[in-house]
């Protein structure tokens, strides 16, 4: 365990900060082998924010766990591709400069900040120890420093809260202070796995602004992991949307909201119901999304699709290509997605 | 409704995709008609609540002596109209799902009445409460939890019947249960299959299946959409909506997705901290909104649009939900009120009907008429600090 300052000394290459090519997860179990992640391709630049949208089981939060090199192993195993960060393999790094990459140059935010908090350290040791590991502070340095960053993610009184426990904290605050932590080191990556999903309205209204805010303050890349298409609207620079560990569509904000070129977006987003209109029948996707042990032939999503024709079930998966300038989707049928009767 | 009505009625698949035309005609016949509170004049309430109180006790010390009391529900008070949609949403801990349980009995008030077809059920014990519990019957939120993991579906969809015998004779039970399973889209040749091998969407319907049974009149809704993915929430809100056509239910659908509350909802009810700040016809309360704290709540709410992006405007609460066993003073909503007014703090303002600038409805702000959207104007310029 490194206990100096030193900071790997790792700078962007191309203006990118983290590029993963080609990544495949599967996890071995008893059922068979689960294909988690087929093929993933995206690239963050700084104070860019990617958003990762996708349903329960779609491979999102897979995704950043491979990332950070955090997948339980067994029974997941990445099976391909790279995750380079400034221009170096995170998957092959040897783990002793793993550690120090996570942390201080990519962070992540978990969803449930009460179970991600330890029960029994005062938060304000939490955080500090951040410091006191990565940096080799003293115990009173590190503190300081702890009580600085909850002020700086607006905890109210933080000199006076940094030695209550985290179940002294409402779940707003708790999340606060897993961003106080994923951010201590000024990492230049910042992954929010789900980071308003148990919150309510308000709160998360409170913690995405927070959000922003810091990503302004110090110009890191986010990539923000969620189900809710609203979230995203607010604060995404670019999606990916995901199907059953694949990326089927990813471009812009503003474009893929207002035509997305791939069915299973369509579907998503015609199935939200909508605060400013008050609509009729709300537009279901059919069917269920299939079992990653037991995937359908050719493109995942062809039994829930009402595009799909036999080119679909036969044919493997649609390669995801460029299909406008700076749009990528997985579907053979594009021109007939973009081009569809509006409903 | 009778048996035979209801399997006239199942047996057809469920329009997954459908375009919603007949849904459509209604619904707008009800928009160009009369405002819906005046719908139901001379039309006899189905659920009467009034100043429904439940405060649970906390105790401290080695003798356990009582030293509060937390006010989950706290004088709540409204009318249920048969075939109607009441939506109740809140934050969390407000004490909607509280409010939920004392409807179908699972608590029992502290004080206040519930009045069901005419009839005080608030006391009632022994026989008339099983017999009224055919009549109101709840879905759960999680549907991971609320099935019994070791009895099959058609044990659990059938144990109503086993509790109250006389809704369907034993015999054709199987037959009955077959016929649920048809009615919320599942296939009823998996009667004989386990809660786990099914997903969450289809255990909600499993768990709506359970709480039609018995030809409730009456279905509490509880959260049921809130654990499942949008594409599969947007299946269980349809299936909702045709059940509520087919069998002509009355639901308190209690949610804290409020763009899935308004899409249900014919009248919503917005509480905080046990009580209901604003209260009106679905249009009322998401187009006119009188109260901050509904204002708050739906700015608060993304919209999926990213055009919206610099258009809205987010009211950002600060802080959060005061401890219900300390409510506030005055209006329970000022400490966190962003045009909360000296007033406030003493003023505890009742749930009256208050100008909106189209008619007015029910809303618990003494300064209602001011901060109403149709008077932008005149709050820009009364606003203080």
């Amino acid at each position: 365990m490194p206990r100096k300052s030193t900071r790997l000394d790792l700078a962007p290459i191309d203006g990118k900060l983290l590029e993963v090519t080609d990544l495949h997860v599967e996890f071995r179990t008893r059922d068979g082998v689960a294909k988690a992640i087929n093929g993933v391709n995206f690239s963050l630049s700084p104070s860019e924010t990617l958003a990762i949208l996708g349903e329960s089981g779609s491979g999102k939060s897979v995704t950043a766990q491979a990332i950070m090199g955090i997948l339980d192993s067994p029974p997941a195993f990445v099976t391909g591709g790279q995750v380079k960060y400034c221009g170096v393999d995170l998957l092959t790094m040897p783990e002793k400069d793993m550690r120090r990459v996570r942390g201080d140059h990519i962070s992540m935010i978990f969803q449930d900040a009460l179970s991600s908090l330890n029960p029994v350290f005062p938060v304000g040791w939490q955080i500090a120890e951040m410091f006191r590991i990565h940096r080799g502070m003293n115990r009173s340095d590190a503190q300081e420093q702890a009580v600085r960053l909850m002020e700086r993610v607006r905890i109210p009184a933080a000199r006076e809260r940094a030695g209550n426990y985290p179940h002294q904290f409402s779940g707003g605050m708790r999340q606060r202070i897993m961003i106080a932590m994923a951010i201590a080191l000024d990492p230049r990556v910042l992954i929010a796995d789900e980071p308003t999903t148990a919150l309510d309205v308000t709160v998360q209204a409170q913690i995405m602004t927070l959000l922003k805010e810091l990503q302004e303050e110090s110009g890191m890349g986010l990539i923000l992991i969620t189900h809710d298409l609203g979230v995203v609207a607010d604060v995404a620079d670019d999606i990916a949307v995901m199907y059953c560990g694949r990326f089927v569509e990813h471009c812009d904000v503003h474009r893929l909201y207002a035509n997305p070129a791939h069915p299973y977006t369509v579907g998503l987003i015609d199935s939200i119901p909508r605060l400013d209109q008050k609509g009729e029948q709300l537009f279901a996707i059919g069917g269920l999304p299939p079992s990653l042990t037991h995937l359908p032939t050719g493109c995942s999503f062809n039994p829930r699709c009402r595009f799909a024709t036999e080119e679909c079930r036969v044919a493997g998966a649609p390669p995801f290509i460029e299909v406008e300038d700076g749009r990528f989707a997985a579907c053979y049928h594009t021109e007939e997605v973009l081009n569809r009767e509006r409903v | 409704m009778s048996e035979s009505e209801l399997s006239g009625l199942s047996g057809q698949p469920e329009t997954v995709s459908g375009t919603g035309e007949d849904a459509g005609a209604a619904d707008g016949a009800a928009a160009s008609g009369p405002t819906r509170a005046a719908r139901h004049v001379g039309v006899e309430p189905i659920l009467s609540v009034r100043d429904l109180t439940k405060y649970y006790p906390l105790s401290s010390g080695v003798i356990r002596h009582t030293v509060g009391h937390v006010k989950a529900v706290d004088g709540i008070s409204f009318d249920l109209f048969p075939g109607e949609t009441l939506g109740i949403v809140g934050e969390s801990g407000c004490g909607k799902s509280t409010l939920g349980r004392l409807l179908v009995s699972l608590e029992r008030p502290t004080s206040g009445s519930i009045v069901f077809e005419g009839r005080d059920i608030t006391d009632l014990k022994g026989s008339a409460m099983r017999r009224l519990r055919r009549d109101i019957q709840i879905v759960f939120q999680d549907p991971y939890t609320s099935l019994d993991p070791r009895k099959t579906v058609g044990d659990i969809i059938g144990e109503p019947f086993k509790i109250h015998p006389a809704v369907v004779p034993s015999g054709k039970r199987q037959a009955r249960v077959k016929e649920l399973l048809d009615l919320v889209g599942l296939n009823p040749e998996h009667i004989n299959r386990y809660p786990h091998e099914f997903s969450g969407g289809q255990r909600q319907r499993i768990g709506i299946a359970r709480g039609i049974a018995l030809n409730p009149k009456v279905l509490v809704c509880d959260e049921p959409v809130s654990a499942l993915d949008v594409s599969v929430q947007a299946q269980v809100v349809n299936l909702l909506v045709r059940l509520q056509k087919e069998l002509d239910l009355a639901y308190v659908f209690i949610a804290h997705d409020l763009s899935v509350v308004r899409h249900i909802s014919d009248r919503v009810g917005v509480m905080y901290l046990g009580k209901f700040m604003e209260m009106g016809d679905e249009d009322q309360i998401y187009d006119r909104s009188t109260h901050p704290y509904t204002q708050a709540l739906m700015s608060a709410v993304p919209v999926p649009d990213p055009q919206a992006r610099d258009k809205r405007e987010l009211i950002v609460l600060q802080g959060d939900v005061p401890s219900p066993a300390n409510p506030p003073s005055g209006c329970r909503f000022h400490t966190r009120c962003w045009r909360a007014q000296p007033a406030c703090a003493e003023q505890d303002p009742e749930l009256v009907p208050r100008e909106d600038g189209a008619g007015g409805h029910d809303s618990a702000c003494l300064f209602a008429e001011l901060f109403s959207k149709a008077s932008e104007e005149i709050t820009e310029a009364d606003q203080i600090g």
